[in-house]
């Protein structure tokens, strides 16, 4: 079997199982992502507020988890995690291991690492948004979260996406490390192919090369939406 | 110092083309020793591409410059572009002369002194010693003596000015190339810098300068030089092209700047 | 379970393995900072076929993630009878030159394009300047553009660095003893999770902070021109 059948869909092929796994590494990111925004802005609405104690704890946050491997927050977080929960358990008079599953502890192991980064991402995009245009808010005599809702947050976005996308590139490497707790993203899938048909190199090219075309690919995605998003920001080419 | 006709610097039939545009069509000029030759002109008149085609920071696409009596060497690429034939020429002849930029372009990453020896130590390849010595006469020559260790982000624009001159003056020049010396200074520094340039005038150094200033140009140049659309529109003695301006555009260029 | 002599005992493992995750780092940066300047300036040849070879490195390099560069090196490469029956195969069979070649490779791609990125941060005028002195292009550049460019290279260079550490724990996953495969294998042993995983975060952690400062002194001393001036 050459290599162009072994990674096509044919009934021996790994080609429908990489793109699974794909799928699964896409979906795992977003979930990632997605929790690393909460947590990020979060951090970022802490440090900007000016609260003393929130604000170190963000700090601190942010420095403990830019410091620590990420390999080592993932075992962390899905070891960790499947702990408390047994133990929770135990409370609750269930009996024997209660393993949390490995999208969930996957997930939230890249989104408490992205979330360190994003804190900053958001903090910057907030300062970049024109005090005048908060006090023009203000002037009109737009409520607090009418205000954050209509003309804060949509800039804060619009300001964030280049951080934004650069952390999601992130996310999505960052992500072929949960492939550890067994779950079957494309790192794991390009795995199981290459140790059940002996051929490392093939497998291991093509997860790597369908990593490629996710980068590419988003990278197309958040160009787009940069461009949308400053729309009524840069001057037009006369 | 200057070649057989007693000429420091001359330029002839320089031509010079951005894309499209013809920036230069034609300009000759020549700069005996201690001349002061002032170039006056609208923006995009060409006058500061002409400077920079005398040290070869624009190359030249046709023409000749010759500087105390060297010519430069060029030659003709396969797709037709002039480019030096030495390089090692184009240093030599850029190390005798001493150019002065609108702004400043000291070295941000060294002090004034620093600054004023790092050409003479590392390419007229002269003693350190030697050229510590007269960094430190040139500063107080332009009044920053005290300035020496300093960096460049803490000194006023005209103080850094004043530096970049004396930088210049540090390379010993046969010819000093002003471009535009005063244009980014905030008014109440610009008279300093003049006067330095006035003091190098009257020691009867060869000096080249675009500028905006018509006082100056008035009083202290040797000679004055309107160049118009890439051409020399009027050329002469500060007193005849002033007082009794014989070309039209030339008249309606000292009315605006007045203006 | 949380006693101090297994706590200490697990330090003195952990810190013992620190010497494979230090050696790796330091020669996996080292070796890189060579590659990625070589990419650099295949980057700004000039020459368009050399630029583009010089993209697609980066694009592969900083686009794929590290543990899959890292299994293609190891694994993949061993697999072919070619490589293995090559003058390589000596140095390729060793598990340790592969991680640091692979973790090499991919530093090397993201110090090329920070290099990129101070390289064009000097400001052109300060180049000219150079020039109209009739500096040579290898003086202007010895003199000017590299010393500004590194300046300006220091923030990023630290991140680039600290990430390079934190990216050796990968290389438990191909069967170097560094602190992570044996914070693991302890766990694995003694069946308590936390001790040996936060032990090892620890010292992954001082580690970072200690690299954080070193860059942050460098930085200071180096930049006297950028700060206000003591009177």
């Amino acid at each position: 079997m050459n290599w162009l059948t072994a990674l096509g869909f044919g009934e021996h092929s790994w080609g429908p199982a990489l793109c699974e796994g794909a799928v699964m590494t896409l979906f795992v990111s977003g979930a990632g992502l997605a929790i690393g925004a909460a947590l990020g802005s979060l951090v970022a609405w802490a440090k900007l507020s000016g609260a003393r104690v929130a604000g170190a704890i963000g700090e601190g946050y942010a420095a403990l988890f830019r410091g620590l491997p990420e390999l080592l927050v993932v075992y962390f977080v899905y070891f960790g995690s499947s702990a408390l929960l047994t133990a929770t358990a135990h409370l609750l008079g269930v009996e024997g291991f209660v393993g949390v599953p490995a999208f969930a502890a996957g997930a939230l192991a890249v989104g408490v690492i992205s979330g360190s980064y994003q804190a900053e991402v958001f903090r910057g995009a907030f300062l970049a948004v024109a005090k005048g245009e908060i006090e023009a808010a203000r002037a009109v005599g737009m409520g607090r979260w009418l205000m954050f809702r209509r003309i804060i947050a949509p800039q804060v976005l619009r300001y964030a996406i280049p951080g934004l996308g650069n952390l999601w590139q992130v996310a999505l490497k960052d992500s072929s490390l949960i492939s550890v707790t067994g779950l079957t993203e494309l790192m794991r899938a390009s795995q199981l192919a290459s140790n059940a048909t002996h051929k490392p190199f093939t497998y291991y090219v093509a997860g790597g090369a369908l990593y490629l075309v996710l980068t590419a690919f988003s990278d197309r995605v958040f160009d787009f939406a940069e461009k949308r998003a400053t729309r009524g920001m840069r001057r037009e080419a006369t | 110092m200057s070649d057989a006709n007693g000429y420091a610097l001359t330029v002839s039939g320089l031509r010079k083309r951005f894309g499209s545009l013809e920036v230069l069509k034609g300009v000759s000029l020549n700069a005996r020793e201690g001349d002061v030759i002032s170039i006056l002109g609208s923006s995009g008149s060409g006058k500061s591409t002409l400077l920079r085609c005398i040290n070869l920071l624009e190359t030249p696409d046709e023409g000749v410059v010759t500087v105390a009596g060297e010519t430069i060497l060029m030659r003709k690429t396969r797709d037709g572009r002039a480019v030096p034939a030495d390089r090692s020429q184009v240093d030599r002849i850029r190390s005798e002369l001493g150019m002065v930029f609108q702004n400043f372009n000291l070295w941000s990453h060294l002090t004034i002194i620093e600054n004023l020896i790092e050409a003479p130590v590392h390419v007229q390849k002269r003693p350190r010693g030697e050229c510590a010595e007269e960094a430190q006469a040139l500063l107080a020559k332009v009044g920053i003596a005290d300035k020496a260790d300093y960096y460049p982000a803490h000194l006023s624009g005209g103080q850094q000015q004043r530096a970049a001159i004396a930088r210049a003056l540090a390379m010993r020049p046969k010819v000093m190339l002003f471009d535009e010396p005063t244009s980014a200074l905030d008014p109440e520094l610009v008279g300093e810098v003049l006067r330095v340039m006035r003091s190098l005038a009257e020691e009867g150094r060869t000096m080249l300068i675009v500028t905006h200033e018509m006082g100056f140009a008035r009083d202290v140049s040797d000679r004055v030089v309107f160049l118009d659309q890439g051409l020399i529109e009027a050329e002469g003695p500060p007193a005849e092209l002033f007082g009794d301006p014989k070309s039209d555009r030339f008249r309606q260029f000292i009315a605006k700047e007045r203006a | 379970m949380m006693s101090f002599a297994f706590l200490w005992t697990t330090f003195l493992r952990l810190m013992a393995a620190l010497q494979v995750t230090l050696s790796v780092w330091a020669l996996s940066v080292f070796v890189g900072a060579f590659i990625g300047a070589g990419v650099t300036w295949m980057r700004i040849s000039g020459v368009k076929p050399i630029e583009w070879a010089a993209r697609a490195y980066v694009f592969v390099f900083r686009g794929a993630p590290l543990l899959v560069q890292l299994f293609v090196v190891y694994y993949g490469l061993s697999s072919f009878p070619l490589v293995r029956g090559s003058v390589f195969w000596p140095f390729l069979r060793d598990a340790f030159n592969c991680a640091t070649l692979s973790c090499a490779l991919c530093t090397a791609a993201y110090q090329s394009e920070i290099f990129r990125g101070a390289l064009s941060g000097v400001p052109p005028g300060q180049v000219e300047a150079a020039r109209a002195c009739g500096m040579s292009s290898f003086l202007l550049f010895r003199r000017v553009i590299l010393p500004i460019a590194l300046r300006q290279a220091l923030p990023a260079y630290s991140t680039e660095v600290i990430s390079m550490v934190k990216a050796t724990a990968l290389v438990s996953l191909v069967t170097l003893w560094d602190v992570m495969s044996v914070a693991l294998k302890i766990r694995n042993d003694t069946l308590v999770t936390y001790t040996p995983l936060l032990v090892a975060g620890a010292i992954y952690f001082v580690l970072n902070y200690v690299i954080a400062r070193i860059f942050l002194l460098i930085e200071y001393w180096l930049s006297p021109h950028l700060r206000a001036r003591a009177t």
